[in-house]
């Protein structure tokens, strides 16, 4: 029992570990920014290796905790892109007075993702999804001399607590109707009476404002334009892809007798998010705000692969954000050592940077290839699979315009690289040094990101995960 | 209509009474004080339900320590007795409507539902039972969520430090700029997070 119980939650252990070191090293004498961000780096890498070993699948508290190999894999994913997080975030923290705090907020929040992902339970799913936003607002405050920085955190909170409201209205409601929270009795209870099919609707808004999908995310790009970048990246992808992956499980199975419901749901809800991200991302200034845009755009089409519930769609789902990980880390890297060294935000800033940084201008550019879906890179694999996984109900009207919203998103993802390689500017940003640790992150992300779209071991290895469970 | 269920009308009346003059009142103390009267409305509920534990929590926790916390933020932060402009006539409209169609919305499906009378199931209200529960690993135990519950507090704990810190300019200057620096934390985490709030009080002492 005590064994099992260690290995089963080794991940879990592993991040509380961390937390601890971290309050520990806090209290003991004064350290410099350096050491905490190398120990860290190190543990974090440590954190990932310990992912991949002693995989087991098991259930523990009366399925409040339960894991697999899917499951395991899935944490890796998000520790791997919290490692790349804290690897680029170094020329930030490195002038920073609360780097602890920082990481402990940010494990937290990583914690809370864990327990969402391997929950049984809507209990500990609720709890978990608490964990995973609370400290992350706080994160959001963490520029604390910037206005827009609180104002940011103001705008998470809010929206987050109306969005937990929608989704614990509509759990009790689903308590009351069924008697059970517990995820593997929840399916032979749920039938189509008008009371739970609201209690499912609530609880779908609950995780469409976490995963900002259209009606649902006016909070996103205040959000991620306040927000420091690094807590904006570890926003846009980890908890992003922690929600989703929650999401698919808890749709795939608890609401699996409610399929032809939440298939015309998503089907309008993908529609309109993948419409309105672009739109807007047309017309944005700000290179956060853009982003931000862009990645509303994104969790549409992963709703057009959700959409129709095998697992070739939960494979799909999985390894787009595996791919999504690596390309908008790669493109918020650039942004957030670019802000850093020299505070500025703007597309029309970076006029004219192909002259200045080679480098960084690539690292950019292979970013918003792979996130547009230009063929060589991962990206195009990840919406081809997406668009293939939702084609398989023969739906090729949500298909045909998810392919044309692709073309058209090619506009202002090309319109950044246009500025960066051919507009004149006749003061370009200043060349900027690279420190090593997020030149580390940097080749993880760009070599992920050409990669991982050609090498079709990764797919078939998820598949298999998927298929084996 | 027996007893029991006039007494259930009249406190669920209480409470939505209270938490509508807590939304409507234009002045930010008095706004508190409904809403102490409507969590105190929703401890009746409990004790009606005879689940006297979960009302002595609700009192403690809500009535005793959030709302008084709240109101402790508000002296620290605002003119407690200046008025707040009203909202225009179209949002009372717009909002009035929503809350309307909520109501009967809500009222339609859960009346059309039929649910089952009381459940037939005893439980067991002692509060050494309840205890022995939450951190019970067997059957029905809740030994993890209790667990996680309190690593939240932690992290909101530190969440919550972090924000109200000021930088520090000078070691001498920040036992001087004390009063200065409370003004600063109450501004955020004032209505951020209100299950967080317990931790209030700990940064005012702190600082």
């Amino acid at each position: 029992m005590w064994t099992d119980f260690l290995i089963l939650m080794k991940q879990e252990m592993a991040v509380i570990a961390m937390i601890f070191i971290l309050l520990f090293m806090k209290l003991g004498r004064d350290r410099s920014n350096e050491s905490f961000m190398n120990t860290m780096n190190v543990l974090l890498l440590l954190n990932l290796i310990l992912g991949f070993v002693f995989n087991h699948e098991g259930i523990l508290f009366n399925e409040m905790f339960r894991t697999s190999r899917l499951i395991a894999f899935e944490k890796n994913i998000l520790n791997l892109a919290m490692l790349i997080i804290s690897l680029q975030s170094y020329s930030w923290l490195k002038t920073n007075k609360h780097v602890p705090e920082f990481y402990i907020l940010m494990l937290s929040s990583l914690l809370g993702m864990f327990f969402m992902i391997s929950s049984g339970n809507l209990l500990m799913f609720y709890l978990g999804l608490e964990m995973s936003t609370i400290p992350l607002a706080a994160a959001a405050n963490f520029d604390l001399t910037k206005r827009r920085s609180s104002e940011g955190a103001m705008k998470l909170i809010f929206s987050s607590a109306f969005s937990s409201a929608c989704l614990l209205f509509g759990i009790s409601m689903l308590y009351g109707t069924t008697g059970t929270l517990v995820f593997s009795e929840l399916p032979h209870l749920i039938n189509n009476n008008p009371l739970q099919l609201f209690a499912f609707i609530l609880i779908i808004a609950g995780f469409a404002f976490k995963i900002s999908v259209v009606p649902f995310h006016l909070w996103t790009a205040d959000v991620y334009e306040g927000a420091p970048v690094a807590v904006t990246s570890f926003l846009s992808v980890v908890s992003k892809g922690a929600v989703l992956f929650a999401f698919v499980s808890v749709l795939y199975t608890v609401f699996s007798p409610l399929a032809k419901v939440w298939y015309n749901m998503l089907f309008i809800l993908s529609l309109l998010t993948i419409i309105t991200g672009n739109l807007f991302a047309i017309r944005q200034e700000n290179f956060k705000r853009f982003l931000a845009f862009s990645s509303i755009a994104q969790v549409g089409f992963i709703l057009v692969g959700i959409s129709r519930s095998s697992d070739i769609s939960t494979t799909s789902v999985i390894y787009f954000v595996l791919i999504y990980v690596f390309s908008n880390l790669a493109a918020f890297g650039v942004v957030s050592l670019v802000t850093a060294v020299t505070g500025k935000e703007n597309i029309s800033d970076y006029k004219g940077f192909y002259k200045t940084n080679p480098g960084l201008s690539w690292v950019l550019t292979i970013a918003l290839f792979s996130l547009a879906g230009v063929p060589p890179t991962a990206g195009f694999f990840g919406k081809f699979f997406l668009l293939i996984a939702g084609a398989g109900k023969g739906n090729y009207v949500l298909i045909s315009i998810a392919a044309v919203n692709i073309v058209i998103s090619l506009y202002y993802y090309l319109r950044v690289v246009k500025a960066i390689f051919m507009d004149a500017n006749p003061t370009p940003l200043p060349s900027i040094r690279t420190p090593l640790m997020p030149k580390l992150a940097f080749i993880v992300c760009v070599a992920g990101a050409v990669t991982i779209g050609v090498v079709s071991p990764v797919y078939d290895y998820i598949y298999s995960l998927i298929v084996l469970r | 209509m027996d007893t029991s269920a006039i007494i259930f009308y009249a406190i669920a009346a209480f409470t939505l009474v209270m938490g509508l003059m807590a939304v409507t009142s234009s002045k930010i103390f008095r706004s508190a004080i409904w809403l102490l009267l409507s969590m105190v409305g929703i401890a009746a509920l409990y004790f009606w339900m005879q689940v006297e534990f979960i009302a002595a929590v609700q009192i403690i926790v809500y009535v005793g320590g959030i709302v008084v916390l709240i109101i402790f933020s508000i002296f620290l932060t605002q003119q407690a007795g200046t008025k707040m402009p009203g909202p225009s006539l179209k949002r009372i409209i717009a909002s009035a409507l929503a809350a309307l169609f909520g109501l009967t919305f809500s009222f339609n499906l859960i009346n059309h539902y039929g649910f089952s009378s009381a459940a037939s199931q005893p439980f067991s209200l002692s509060v050494s039972d309840i205890g022995v529960q939450m951190l019970s690993t067997t059957e029905h135990g809740y030994i993890l969520p209790f667990e996680v519950v309190s690593l939240l507090l932690l992290s909101a704990m530190v969440g919550c430090i972090v924000i109200a810190l000021k930088p520090p300019k000078e070691n001498v200057e920040r036992t001087v700029a004390a009063p200065e620096n409370i003004t600063v934390n109450i501004t955020e985490p004032e209505e951020e997070n209100v299950n967080v709030n317990i931790r209030e009080p700990l940064i005012i002492t702190e600082v």
